[in-house]
C-alpha cells in the first residue's frame, strides 16, 4: 500500500524566482485514479514530478514542505526503493527511451535494480504480453510509431512494478487513436491491478470518465479538487479555464444550469429538456444531395494541382493522382490517418519535394522550375516542432534571420508581426526560454515575416491546450482575412470545425473528399466535432460553437 | 552503426554474438600472422565465401570502391620505395625523393601480398558491419565496462534520431531561405550553421529529458546487472570448435614456418606440403558457410542444431 501525502509543498525551479508550486496540500489513497488538469504552465507537471522525487532531487531548486509515501518522507526513502514504488511516464515518447530495442528498454530499469536474469525475463514476459508488445520486442526503437514507443515507455516503468504510476500528458504527442489505446491500458492497470494513477492532461474530456477524482491547477496552486465531473465542469466554464471541451462550453455560454461533459449526456439534455425531435435520417440524405453545389473557383486559384503523383526513391508511392484547386483567402484543413500522404502533399507544395508526375502551380508558377528558397517568400511553412526553427539568442534576431536570408529589409514588419502574434514583449528574450505556445508563435512569426500568400502548417495544434489553440485559431483567421491562404494538417477535428472553411479528407495517398466543413463534418461518425455529434439527427449542418449557441438560445426562448 | 544492420534469413544471423565475434577475431588474427601469399589469398577466399553466403555481396561491392585503390596504392608505394629485391624488372630515371627508380619483382610481390592482407581485413570488417548487431555485440563486454557499453548503446539509438532531426531541420531552414545546395564551399559551410545549431540545442534539451527518464528508472542508484537474452545452440558450439581448430592449425603452421614466406631477397618456390595445415584452416573456417548450406538444404538441421 502506498498512500501519498503532500503537506504545504512550495517549490521553485533554479534560477527563476517564480514559484512553480505554491502551498500544495494533497492526500491520495492507494488505488485512486487522479486526473490533474490545467493549462500549460499551471504546475501540474511539477506536482507529479515532486511525487516521483524528481523535484527537487533531479532539478535542484528550492523546496519547502514535505511529500510522504506511506508516512515516510520521500527524501528519506532510498532511491532504489522509491523507483519501485513510483513510476513515471513522460510526455514525449522519443526522448524517454534510451536503448535500441523494446526488450532492452524494458530491461533497463530492471538492470538498474540489480535484479537477476531470471526475474528480469519473467517481468519482461509479463509486461510485454499485458501491453501486447510481444510482436515488436526486438524491433529497433527509432522504427516504431509514436504510440508503440509510448507503450514501450509505459512497459519499461511497469516492469519495475510500481504501486503508483505517474503520467505526464502521455497522449499529447500521439494521434487520437494511439492516445486512446494508451489511456485504455492505464485504466485497466488501475481497475485490475489497483495501481494508483496520477495523470495530467490539458483536456478534461480525454479521460475524466475513468478518473475517481479530478484536480484542477493554475499558477502552481490546486484551485479545485472534487470527484464529480459536472461539478468541476460547471465551475471551470464559469471561471473560463482552458481545459474545458467545446461541448461544455456551449452549455455554459448560454448560461444553462447543467453542464454536460459527454456527447451522450448532452444529447439527453437536448431530448428531455429542449424537447428536440429526431429528423428521419433519410430526409437528411436527400437534403444533403441537393445541397451539393459546384464550387468553381472565383478567379485564379492559389494552388492548382493537376494529376499529381509522388513516389519516394525507395519505391513507396505516397501520392496518387491528386487533383486539387484551392481558392485564394481560404482556410483549408487536411485530415486523414498517419501515412495517408498529408505531409508529403504539403512538402510538394513548398517545393521540398518535386512532383514525380503532374503539375503544381502556386499562383500560376509551376513548382518544377523553382527552388524552395525562391518560393519561400511566397509560401511559408510551419512544421510540427517549433524548436526546429529556434537557434538565435533573441526573438527579434530569429525573425530577422528569415528576412536577411531572402535579402529583404525590415521596414517595421518585424514589430508588426510580433505585435500581431502577441509576442512583442518577448522581442529581446531567448526563444528557447519561452513556453511551447510562445515558441510556436515565434516560429510562426519567423515564417510570416515575408508576408507570404500561402501558409502551410503541419499539425500546429499538437500538444496545445484549449486556450493556446483558441489563440492560434484567432491568429490564423486574422491572417486569412488579411489575404493569406491557409492550408493545414490536423488530427484535431474540433479545431478544424471551429476555424476552417474547407476540409480535405485524405486516405492512402488520394483525396477521398473535399468540401465545406458544414457538409463534411456534420455527416460523419468519427470525423465530426462534438457539437455536430450533439446535434446529429436533431439539426443539420451544425458545426461551430456559435451555431450551436444560436440554436440553443432560440430553443431556450421558445 | 545499426542503420546498416538488417537481419537476413540465414544461419549467420542466427548465431550467438560471441560465436560470430570469435569467428571474426580468428580471421583477423590469422590474417595478421600469415605472410604467405597462398595462405592470405585463402583467407580472403574464405571471407568472400562467407560474405556471399550471408547475402552481403552487394554491400561488399561498395567496400571495394575504397579497398581496391588502397591496395593499389600500397603496391605502388612498396614497389617504388623498397629496393631490397634482386630481380629488377624495370629500371628508370632518377626522381626527386625516391632516387633512381628500380622496381623489383620481389617488392611488387610483397606489395601484392600485403594488399591481399589489407583486402581481407577490410572485407572482414564489412562482414562485421553487416552481420553483427552492435548492441548485442557490445553487451558481450558489458561485464567489463558497463558505462562505456551504455554510452555506445545510447549513441546507436540516437544516431538515426539525429539524422532524421537533421533532415527535418534542414527542410525547415530551407523554407526560411537558407541556401544549402548553392554557393561556394565556404558559403555552404556557413549556411549549415543554423541547422547544426538547432540540432545541438534540440539534442541538449532531449538529453536532459532522457537523463530525467533514466533517473526516474533508478539509473545510477548503485550496481547494475546485465540482462542477457542470448541463447547458446549446438550450432554455436560447432562453429566455435571449428574456429578453435582453425586457430590451432594456423598457429601451428606459423610456428613451423609454413604460413610465413620470405619475399626478399629472391622469391622462393613453395612446396605443396606446406599447405597441409592450410587445408585444415580453410575447411574449419568455411564451416559456417557449409553449415548454412546444409541448413537450407535439409530443414531437419534447423530443428536439430
Amino acid at each position: 500500500m502506498a498512500d501519498i501525502k503532500i503537506e504545504n509543498l512550495n517549490y521553485s525551479y533554479p534560477e527563476t524566482g517564480k514559484k512553480a508550486l505554491n502551498g500544495i496540500n494533497l492526500t491520495i489513497p492507494q488505488g485512486q485514479f487522479v486526473l490533474i488538469v490545467g493549462g500549460s504552465g499551471s504546475g501540474k507537471s511539477t506536482l507529479i514530478r515532486s511525487i516521483a522525487g524528481l523535484v527537487p532531487d533531479f532539478y535542484g531548486g528550492t523546496c519547502s514542505g514535505k511529500v510522504e509515501i506511506d508516512n515516510v518522507e520521500i527524501d528519506k526513502i532510498e532511491r532504489r526503493k522509491l523507483v519501485q514504488k513510483v513510476g513515471m511516464v513522460f510526455q514525449d515518447p522519443e526522448s524517454q527511451l534510451v536503448m535500441t530495442d523494446a526488450e532492452q528498454e524494458i530491461a533497463f530499469g530492471l538492470e538498474n535494480l540489480e535484479l537477476p536474469n531470471n526475474i528480469m525475463k519473467r517481468r519482461i514476459m509479463e509486461v510485454t504480453s499485458a501491453l501486447s508488445l510481444s510482436g515488436y520486442k526486438t524491433s529497433f526503437i527509432p522504427e516504431l510509431s509514436g504510440g508503440q514507443k509510448q507503450k514501450v515507455a509505459l512497459a519499461s516503468v511497469l516492469a519495475m512494478q510500481p504501486d503508483i504510476l505517474l503520467l505526464d500528458e502521455p497522449t499529447s504527442q500521439l494521434d487520437p487513436i494511439a492516445g486512446e489505446e494508451i489511456l485504455t491500458m492505464v485504466r485497466r492497470l488501475n481497475e485490475e491491478n489497483g495501481i494508483t494513477i496520477i495523470l495530467t492532461e490539458q483536456k478534461l474530456e480525454r479521460c475524466f470518465h475513468f478518473a475517481d477524482r479530478i484536480i484542477a491547477m493554475d499558477k502552481g496552486e490546486i484551485i479545485k479538487d472534487c470527484t464529480d465531473v459536472s461539478n468541476i465542469a460547471n465551475w471551470a466554464v464559469r471561471e473560463n479555464k482552458p481545459f474545458i471541451p467545446p461541448l461544455s462550453k456551449l452549455f455554459a455560454n448560454i448560461n444553462y444550469p447543467k453542464i454536460p461533459v459527454t456527447v451522450k449526456e448532452g444529447r439527453e439534455f437536448l431530448k428531455n429538456e429542449f424537447f428536440l425531435e429526431e429528423i428521419e435520417s433519410q430526409e437528411i440524405n436527400t437534403y444533403e444531395n441537393k445541397e451539393v453545389h459546384d464550387d468553381l473557383p472565383e478567379g485564379r486559384p492559389i494552388i492548382d494541382i493537376e494529376n499529381l503523383w509522388f513516389t519516394y526513391p525507395n519505391g513507396s508511392e505516397i501520392l496518387k493522382n491528386i487533383d486539387l484547386k484551392i481558392k485564394l483567402n481560404t482556410f483549408t484543413v487536411i485530415m486523414g490517418e498517419n501515412g495517408s500522404g498529408k505531409t508529403t502533399l504539403l512538402k510538394n507544395l513548398n517545393c521540398l519535394l518535386k512532383p514525380a508526375r503532374g503539375h503544381i502551380r502556386i499562383l500560376g508558377q509551376d513548382t518544377k522550375i523553382i527552388t524552395v528558397e525562391e518560393l519561400s517568400s511566397m509560401v511559408a511553412y510551419l512544421s510540427q516542432d517549433p524548436n526546429d526553427y529556434l537557434f538565435l539568442p533573441t526573438v527579434r534576431e530569429e525573425v530577422n534571420f528569415t528576412l536577411n536570408n531572402l535579402g529583404l529589409k525590415d521596414d517595421g514588419i518585424v514589430d508588426e508581426i510580433l505585435s500581431k502574434l502577441g509576442i512583442e514583449k518577448f522581442a529581446n528574450s531567448n526563444p528557447r526560454d519561452l513556453s511551447t505556445g510562445e515558441r510556436q508563435r515565434v516560429a510562426l512569426a519567423s515564417v510570416l515575416v515575408t508576408k507570404p500568400r500561402l501558409l502551410l502548417l503541419d499539425e500546429p495544434t499538437r500538444g496545445l491546450d484549449y486556450q493556446l489553440k483558441e489563440n492560434l485559431g484567432e491568429i490564423l483567421l486574422n491572417l486569412r482575412d488579411e489575404g493569406t491562404t491557409i492550408l493545414m494538417i490536423a488530427h484535431d477535428v474540433e479545431f478544424a470545425a471551429e476555424y476552417s472553411d474547407d476540409i480535405i479528407l485524405m486516405d492512402d495517398g488520394g483525396i477521398v473528399e473535399k468540401g465545406s466543413k458544414y457538409e463534411l463534418l456534420s455527416n460523419s461518425t468519427f470525423y465530426s466535432p462534438q457539437i455536430s455529434r450533439l446535434f446529429h439527427n436533431y439539426r443539420r449542418n451544425i458545426v461551430t460553437l456559435k451555431q450551436g449557441e444560436e440554436v440553443l438560445t432560440m430553443l431556450k426562448k421558445a | 552503426m545499426i542503420p546498416l544492420y538488417r537481419e537476413k534469413d540465414n544461419l549467420i544471423y542466427k548465431l550467438h554474438p560471441f560465436t560470430i565475434a570469435f569467428f571474426i577475431f580468428a580471421i583477423f588474427f590469422l590474417s595478421l600472422i600469415f605472410t604467405h601469399p597462398v595462405y592470405l589469398l585463402s583467407l580472403l577466399a574464405v571471407v568472400f565465401i562467407l560474405i556471399v553466403d550471408s547475402g552481403n555481396f552487394k554491400e561488399w561491392k561498395g567496400y571495394l570502391k575504397i579497398a581496391i585503390p588502397l591496395v593499389l596504392i600500397i603496391i605502388i608505394i612498396n614497389a617504388l620505395f623498397v629496393r631490397v629485391g634482386s630481380t629488377v624488372i624495370y629500371s628508370g630515371p632518377r626522381l626527386p625523393f625516391i632516387g633512381k627508380v628500380r622496381i623489383t619483382l620481389e617488392a611488387l610481390a610483397y606489395g601484392a601480398g600485403m594488399g591481399v592482407r589489407l583486402m581481407t581485413i577490410i572485407s572482414i570488417f564489412c562482414f562485421y558491419t553487416y552481420t553483427v548487431q552492435p548492441d548485442r555485440f557490445m553487451k558481450l563486454f558489458s561485464r567489463f565496462g558497463n558505462k562505456t557499453v551504455f554510452i555506445v548503446t545510447l549513441s546507436i539509438r540516437l544516431f538515426p534520431l539525429m539524422i532524421s532531426d537533421y533532415r527535418r531541420i534542414m527542410e525547415v531552414q530551407r523554407c526560411r531561405g537558407v541556401k544549402i545546395d548553392s554557393g561556394g564551399f565556404r558559403n555552404r559551410i556557413k549556411n549549415t550553421f543554423p541547422i547544426v545549431s538547432v540540432l545541438l540545442l534540440s539534442s541538449l534539451e532531449r538529453s536532459f529529458q532522457q537523463a530525467e527518464s533514466m533517473y526516474a528508472r533508478g539509473y545510477g542508484s548503485g550496481k547494475r546487472t546485465v540482462y542477457n537474452r542470448e541463447l547458446w545452440r549446438i550450432r554455436d558450439y560447432m562453429i566455435i570448435t571449428m574456429t578453435v581448430i582453425a586457430i590451432i592449425a594456423g598457429v601451428a603452421s606459423y610456428i613451423k614456418g609454413f604460413g610465413t614466406y620470405s619475399y626478399y631477397p629472391v622469391l622462393t618456390h613453395f612446396d605443396i606440403s606446406e599447405f597441409n595445415l592450410l587445408y585444415i584452416v580453410i575447411t574449419a573456417l568455411i564451416f559456417p558457410a557449409i553449415l548454412d548450406w546444409g541448413w537450407k538444404k535439409w530443414p531437419i538441421l534447423k530443428l536439430k542444431i
